[in-house]
């Protein structure tokens, strides 16, 4: 798809804040403006790496399920951890990616919230890889403009 | 929420409001309006309200500015004054009588807020619940302003009224300002407890995809309790850049937005101030005006209190839950269609990942 949708959108972000929002009146309509096209702007920022992070981000996941599973005590877990480990994207679609990664992060809560319970240097090991992932996480989904 | 205020502060603008025009739309307010008004200024007639505007106020209410205009003793009389109109969903869930009340407990004192005038918590006279309040204008409030050359060397000094003013909150007595009663009092063991609670229960009903970073952080703030409350403070609850109006010399001449005011720990309103997610300067300093122990130090002198590190810790960590909380309820109502205000959208965006990222820092655990 030529130009690039990143590079209509980026345009039309450039076309809201410099030419459109300062022509509106009043005042509150054109900060409206100008947040549709932070909006935008950040929708282009997330297209451009929508299904990279989340493929990265999934395999990271079934992969600290597969080294943590020896970990865990609780068989229900263990057994779910396993499954999730050896688990497959169903498509490079992004809602489907998404879908995934949720079910995959709803069990890593499960994951973290078990192994703060055990005692041990494997389960400090388990529970510092899951804060690294979880710095990465942040990452994956940093936007350029924020604050922090 | 008018911290982020390039985009919060565009407030609530982007709703649906049918096929009536907007200019029949607002003439029907200020008809409605005046009507209101009129039997509540004693004396008056030729009551008119007109020039009724939308600004920036915020994006838990409608906020609009008009003129009133009436004769009173032959005289004609014209007030500048505020309408604060409840939208049907907005960032936050809040109660309009308790922001009223901590407008009308601290008008007066050493806390610099504008007069609230009228409460109305019928729907009937203008489709929603409202206030109305004394406009002050030719104020700022937005960051950016804080960021432009003319205001950059103030910001020492407006730190320094900020954190002040924060400590004379925290000093006040509930009891005296009549606020026990309009807010629900609280042991001062269970100030954290409360909150926690509320917060975690907004997370539990709105968020709309997992969120094991503020999970983890609940669950090591239930593991690792704070010391009870110093003193049971009034919470102003959203006390950040952006949520007072400053002068061209430096001085807050008001503090707004108390919609989520409530009884607590002091401590939660220094935290939530200096949370990292409104260091939009990126200078790493607190507000985007000064250093964090700065901050904290002012704070101490004008509250008489001590910001006892591991106890402001638990209450900054403690910001990042309610922050998420406040981003994803915001995301579930731009996702929802009850509001299609774009700000909703973006914060959910952008402030939840920066509030990952403090929370992070918070525990020394960002990459």
């Amino acid at each position: 798809m030529k130009p690039d949708p990143s590079l209509v959108l980026e345009r039309t972000v450039q076309a809201l804040l410099g030419e459109i929002a300062p022509a509106m009146t009043p005042p509150y309509r054109a900060a409206s403006v100008s947040v549709q096209a932070m909006l935008l702007g950040v929708a282009r920022e997330e297209i451009d790496r929508a299904a990279a992070r989340r493929v990265e981000e999934n395999a990271a996941l079934r992969k600290l399920f597969a080294e943590g599973a020896p970990v865990v005590r609780d068989a229900g877990l263990r057994e779910r951890l396993g499954s999730a480990a050896v688990s497959a994207d169903p498509s490079l679609r992004v809602p489907d990616l998404d879908a995934t990664n949720q079910a995959l992060r709803a069990l890593l809560i499960g994951l973290h919230a078990h192994v703060e319970t055990l005692p041990g240097p494997e389960a400090r090991a388990l529970e510092g890889a899951i804060w690294r992932e979880l710095a990465a996480s942040t990452e994956r989904r940093r936007i350029a403009i924020a604050p922090f | 929420m008018r911290g982020t205020e390039a985009f919060v502060s565009a407030g609530n603008m982007a709703r649906r409001r049918g096929s009536v025009p907007e200019c029949a739309r607002v003439s029907d307010l200020e008809r409605r309006l005046a009507a209101y008004l009129a039997p509540r200024l004693p004396g008056a007639s030729a009551v008119e309200v007109s020039g009724l505007e939308r600004i920036h106020g915020g994006a838990s209410r409608e906020t609009s500015r008009f003129v009133l205009r009436f004769e009173r003793g032959g005289e004609r009389v014209e007030r500048r004054l505020i309408l604060r109109r409840d939208p049907p969903g907005s960032l936050i869930e809040t109660d309009r009588r308790v922001e009223f009340a901590a407008y009308r407990a601290f008008h007066g004192t050493t806390v610099p807020v504008p007069e609230a005038l009228w409460l109305e918590e019928s729907p009937a006279p203008l489709d929603h619940p409202f206030f109305v309040m004394e406009e002050l204008s030719g104020l700022e409030s937005s960051f950016q302003t804080l960021l432009t050359p003319a205001f950059l060397p103030l910001r020492p000094r407006l730190g320094h009224r900020k954190w002040t003013i924060l400590g004379e909150i925290a000093r006040a007595d509930p009891e005296k300002l009549g606020l026990v009663g309009p807010m629900s009092p609280v042991a001062l063991d269970a100030c954290w407890q409360r909150e926690l609670a509320h917060w975690e229960r907004v997370l539990d009903e709105d968020e709309l995809e997992p969120q094991p970073i503020t999970r983890a952080v609940i669950r090591w703030l239930r593991r690792n309790p704070p010391p009870p409350a110093q003193k049971l403070s009034v919470v102003h609850a959203d006390y950040r850049t952006g949520n007072f109006l400053f002068d061209r010399e430096g001085e807050i001449r008001a503090v707004l937005d108390w919609e989520m005011a409530h009884l607590g720990d002091p401590l939660e309103d220094l935290a939530w101030g200096i949370n990292p997610v409104w260091q939009w300067s990126r200078e790493g300093l607190a507000g985007s005006l000064l250093p964090k122990v700065e901050a904290i130090r002012i704070w101490e002198a004008a509250s008489g209190l001590r910001a006892e590190p591991a106890a402001l810790l638990w209450w900054e960590l403690f910001s990042c839950v309610k922050g998420q909380g406040i981003w994803v309820s915001g995301g579930r109502e731009y996702a929802s269609g009850a509001n299609h205000d774009p700000v909703l959208g973006l914060s959910s965006w952008m402030m939840g990942n920066s509030q990952d990222r403090a929370a992070l820092a918070l525990l020394g655990k960002l990459a």
